[in-house]
């Protein structure tokens, strides 16, 4: 049994219990990403009638809406689906899974005008898609779906990587014993693999929100109206300056922290299930 | 439910079961043993309707269900692990398969309940089934497969994590359940006491084959196969060749000496002679020979405390393990070292002709 002096006692931080060999490194990044913070916030909260203007902008509000809603779209169709194709892709041993995974991947690696050029051919009005989708009144370019088009198209392996990892934690086991149950392969799925993915689900949407209400160069290439924030942003650091693109860019930050904050709260429980915490 | 298995091929990944061949009587509680990495699992998964099949077909009440969804085989599955739904509660997790089977709300709730009573688990309904112990989970595995009315059950190693008490009560309480449920189970184990305990028979397989199949006592005491006496817990299996046979037996050579056997064996034919541990006596060299057959001279290599009493390490013309009993170890305290001499019941060695060894019921030429 230890004696209390022993065990009040303080590690000396160069100990091997110590994390600091490995804080040191990671905490560059973390100071890197404080003062990119910090270089929008300290000019905007020195100069608050900038901030007051933008905030009663009905272009900025009317930008913000457009973005956050075309997000909230692109996640929709992304969990509709992008949910099934990740549990194809963890459940599947066909010799070709791998080349779909990297077809899934192709956005994450592809320079954003490019992937804003195949967006804009894709379902321009004589595009492979935007014609046909245009004769039944559906149009994309310079218009709200084809923000939505954009945001998708650049969202989908950080939705689809996140959600497959979420079902390849579920052992296959419990889906056999569901099946033996009496349940169909779409009602075990519905009642097993999805209920206990939800956590990855959640993670995976607010990741891809994230992205999408990010981009700007894919978005500017099919519709660069109606206006998203980050067309705005770029569009008042041209012709407005610096400090009234910052100001912009500081609710955006704002809204987006308070908007993490809530979904990391609502969701802290979402997935966890056990008696004893 | 009368569960058959004819010819049953299928590969998954590097292994194959390779034409495996078994038939499950109804009612009948049947135990399937083998070393890890067989393919125990893999049949049991197979029967279940969860691989499908290249070759050969699966029958239940002799209907060909090959092509069928696990969903449509009416077969109940408990894993080693037990597998129960995390995100369900105990209540949940045991109307599950009612409410898949579409069974109106208030039979489901009444027939939940009962099961809920019957293996008293009625405290723990509400609760999830993260914080159960071993014990709790197998009722909850097994309430939950029972709950939709299967006519057969296929376990995985169901009592492998439980802790030996808990053990031989579930043991218990599954036999009890066969007989009232009137089930066809198969059941996976490694354990030869689960086996004489629960099994109406036994069938051994290795490498995706079965190997040996037949009542417990005489799968055990008659092996046909060197993985089947090593299961059947032969601990001393020797290679040697048999010889001309006289009055008292057939001479078995091994390690350039003569083991008389009984029964007869064709001449000059490869063998593997097979003595459990506890069959060998053993004795100083300075106490006079006794004119009793099969008797080695060698010495003790190590000794080791068991439950039973010391197992024993020996080496002369061959290499033995000797099972000295508890009650027999105090008067004699061997050393390593020491010259012993053993001494072999011809009774006590079963010979299994290497040419003869029966794979899936065939014999191997």
């Amino acid at each position: 049994m230890s004696s209390p002096e022993f065990s009040h006692r303080k590690r000396p931080w160069f100990s091997g219990h110590s994390l600091l060999a490995f804080w040191i490194p990671g905490m560059i990044l973390v100071g890197v990403i404080v003062l990119a913070l910090l270089v929008i916030a300290i000019p905007v909260l020195r100069n608050p009638e900038y901030l007051a203007s933008a905030a009663a902008d009905p272009v900025v509000f009317q930008a913000f809406l457009v973005t956050f809603l075309a997000g909230f779209c692109a996640v929709g169709i992304l969990a509709l689906l992008g949910t099934p194709l990740a549990y194809a892709l963890s459940r599947s041993e066909s010799p070709y899974k791998g080349l779909v995974e990297t077809l899934v991947d192709i956005p994450l690696v592809l320079p954003h005008t490019v992937a804003g050029l195949m967006v804009y051919l894709l379902f321009m009005s004589r595009g492979v898609l935007g014609a046909p989708l245009g004769e039944l009144g559906l149009v994309f370019e310079d218009a709200f779906p084809g923000i939505v088009a954009a945001m998708v198209f650049v969202s989908i392996p950080y939705y689809v990587n996140a959600v497959r990892e979420g079902f390849g934690r579920v052992p296959v086991q419990l889906e056999n014993v569901a099946r033996s149950l009496g349940a169909s392969r779409i009602r075990m799925f519905l009642s097993v693999p999805l209920p206990l993915t939800t956590r990855h689900i959640l993670y995976g949407a607010l990741l891809a929100w994230g992205r999408a209400i990010g981009e700007f160069a894919a978005v500017i290439m099919i519709a660069y109206f109606p206006v998203v924030i980050s067309t705005l942003i770029y569009y008042r650091f041209n012709t407005g300056g610096i400090a009234e693109s910052q100001a912009i860019a500081f609710l955006l930050i704002l809204l987006c922290l308070v908007l993490f904050f809530i979904f990391r709260f609502l969701t802290r429980r979402a997935g966890v299930y056990d008696d004893r915490s | 439910m009368m569960i058959g298995v004819d010819s049953v091929s299928l590969k998954r990944g590097t292994f194959s079961l390779m034409g495996v061949s078994l038939e499950v009587p109804e009612k009948s509680y049947t135990v399937l043993m083998g070393p890890s990495g067989a393919g125990k699992t893999l049949l049991l998964e197979t029967i279940g309707g969860f691989h499908t099949i290249s070759e050969g077909k699966i029958t239940i009440d002799g209907q060909d269900v090959s092509l069928y969804p696990p969903e449509m085989r009416g077969i109940g599955f408990v894993y080693q692990d037990y597998s129960l739904f995390p995100h369900l509660t105990v209540e949940e997790n045991i109307s599950f398969g009612l409410k898949m089977k579409r069974v109106p709300s208030a039979e489901r709730k009444e027939t939940v309940h009962t099961l809920l009573s019957s293996f008293s688990l009625l405290p723990l309904s509400e609760r999830y089934t993260g914080s159960l112990s071993g014990g709790e989970k197998q009722r909850v595995a097994l309430a939950r497969a029972l709950a939709t009315r299967p006519s057969a059950l296929l376990l995985d190693e169901p009592f492998s994590a439980l802790d030996p008490d808990t053990r031989s009560s579930c043991m218990d309480e599954v036999k009890a359940l066969q007989r009232e449920y009137g089930l066809t189970i198969l059941q996976v184990s490694h354990d030869r006491e689960e086996a004489y305990r629960l099994a109406d028979q036994v069938v051994v397989m290795d490498r995706g084959v079965v190997l040996q199949s037949g009542l417990p006592a005489t799968v055990f005491s008659r092996p046909g196969h060197r993985t089947v006496a090593s299961i059947a817990g032969y601990e001393n299996v020797l290679e040697g060749t048999t010889g001309p046979a006289d009055g008292e037996g057939t001479p078995f050579i091994v390690g350039g000496v003569a083991i008389i056997v009984h029964g007869s064996f064709p001449v000059y034919t490869s063998c593997l002679a097979c003595i459990r541990a506890n069959d060998i006596s053993l004795s100083r060299t300075d106490i006079p020979r006794n004119g009793s057959l099969n008797i080695i001279e060698g010495q003790v290599v190590s000794l080791i405390a068991t439950d039973q009493g010391t197992r024993l390490r020996f080496d002369g013309p061959f290499p033995l393990i000797i099972e000295i009993p508890r009650h027999i170890w105090p008067d004699r305290g061997y050393q390593p070292g020491e010259k012993v001499r053993v001494s072999i019941a011809p009774e006590d060695v079963h010979l299994i002709p290497l040419a003869g060894e029966h794979v899936n019921g065939v014999v191997r030429s």
